[in-house]
């Protein structure tokens, strides 16, 4: 599974948590690691299978990058748009 | 303005995670040796963070602190210390009110064995905002007695106690002094009150954790007529609750984590990793070299003139909003780029929000 979800507010939190637990000598690194990789599957599946919701953005294009299959993006002045049922609202 | 079905599916989505991943590494701890106890710790300090960063709503811990009262201590700590009843004067203050009126509610759907009419909830919630002096927490424990009884505690902002016993609608007030010891808490409280009340919630049957620090530990039961004492393991956690007390605070107290992201202007980026393979490599990478070429050789007489330099995109880097997420497609025509991509997880403007597939264009 992807690591990709590690830098996320759900995911530095644990991490960070981990690092405390490890500070402290309560765990062991290798089972912190163990925890990361349990939650990219748990993120990934939770993620393809529970959310529905559909975004819209526009924006102007700063940067772009391709390195290792990996696309990084960097936009100006991006307006993101929530598309549901009840219709759309702006989220900026 | 978030979008409401967002605003649910979020705290759902985490929780649910959360939920998973600490089962998941439930054996994970055990086969190495770890104690539980370190496992619940870290679902704490997971959800405390979670909650510290305001991106995103957690009630669901706030449930659970009924039963492992652990973190009632914290948020009534902080809004000791910031003197506010505003819920939306401080984000912080704003989840821990609304903990605290959950928590009163909850004792009251939990009270299947002994159905009564909560009424004082209602009162207390009036009572916080009314008073809401120092510390404006209200904490309701309720905790199953051995026998099957149910002994709901229930601690209003001023520190007034009204406590509900199933058996007998007896209310026992107290006025709490705000700054007792967890060590002197049963003395001065059993000589203030009408009738006994630590003997009454005795360790044993429960523990209130409040801004006050006061707890219950180990009361004689004796005291209290109407109290129906059983020794319990309660005990143990009430006494672990309050060793961490002095812990969480300073914790808590410490400035707190910034992981929150205020947009300096209106950018986001995306990484995206490839996972269907539908996108069109060969043009993609070609244009890539293409455009690397071309800048080097023009890069140099530019360079002094340009506006947008790299330099800010690498600051940008660590303070914009952030789009992690798939792409299905990326797409270019000379400089109009459109993205295809799908479950992504975004935190714009502190806030998180996160969608199954999303479509953007952009020129560059």
């Amino acid at each position: 599974a992807y690591q990709l979800y590690r830098n996320t507010t759900l995911g530095n939190s644990l991490q960070e948590s981990l690092s405390e637990l490890i500070q402290s000598q309560q765990i062991a690194p290798q089972l912190a690691l163990q925890v990361l990789l349990q939650f990219d599957k748990a993120v990934n599946s939770e993620l393809a299978q529970r959310v529905r919701s559909r975004v819209n953005f526009r924006g102007s294009l700063n940067t772009y990058r391709f390195c290792n299959n990996v696309w990084t993006f960097v936009l100006n002045d991006v307006e993101f748009r929530e598309v549901t049922d009840a219709g759309s609202n702006t989220t900026e | 303005m978030a979008n409401s079905a967002n605003t649910n599916t979020v705290p759902k989505l985490y929780r649910s995670v959360i939920e998973d991943v600490i089962n998941d590494v439930r054996d994970i701890f055990l086969d190495d040796g770890v104690d539980e106890q370190v496992l619940m710790e870290l679902k704490t300090l997971w959800e405390n963070k979670l909650m510290q960063s305001r991106a995103v709503d957690g009630f669901h811990s706030e449930e659970q602190q009924l039963l492992l009262q652990v973190q009632q201590q914290h948020q009534p700590q902080q809004q000791h210390h910031h003197h506010h009843h505003h819920q939306q004067a401080q984000p912080q203050q704003t989840v821990p009110q609304q903990a605290q009126t959950q928590q009163v509610l909850l004792p009251a759907s939990q009270q299947a064995a002994a159905p009564q009419v909560i009424v004082p909830d209602s009162k207390l919630i009036q009572h916080m905002n009314a008073s809401s002096i120092t510390s404006a927490a209200a904490t309701a424990a309720t905790l199953a007695l051995p026998a099957g009884q149910l002994l709901q505690v229930v601690r209003a902002a001023n520190g007034a106690q009204y406590i509900f016993q199933p058996q007998q609608s007896v209310v026992l007030q107290q006025q709490v002094i705000p700054q007792m010891q967890p060590g002197g808490v049963q003395a001065p409280v059993i000589q203030q009150v009408l009738a006994p009340l630590p003997g009454g919630i005795s360790p044993q049957t429960g523990v209130i954790i409040q801004p006050q620090q006061i707890l219950f530990t180990g009361n004689k039961t004796q005291v209290i007529p109407t109290t129906v004492a059983a020794p319990t393991p309660a005990q143990a956690q009430i006494t672990a609750t309050g060793q961490q007390q002095p812990q969480a605070q300073p914790a808590q107290q410490q400035a707190p984590l910034v992981l929150q992201v205020d947009g300096t202007g209106d950018t986001s980026s995306e990484e995206d990793e490839d996972e269907e393979e539908d996108y069109d490599d060969d043009e993609e990478e070609d244009k890539e070299k293409d455009g690397a070429e071309d800048g080097q050789v023009e890069e140099e007489p530019l360079n002094s003139e340009d506006d947008v330099s790299d330099e800010e995109g690498q600051e940008l880097f660590d303070t914009e909003n952030v789009v992690v997420c798939q792409y299905d497609k990326i797409h270019r025509s000379k400089n109009k780029w459109k993205f295809h991509l799908k479950d992504g997880i975004m935190n714009l403007n502190g806030r998180d929000y996160i969608f199954s597939k999303a479509i953007g264009d952009a020129e560059w």
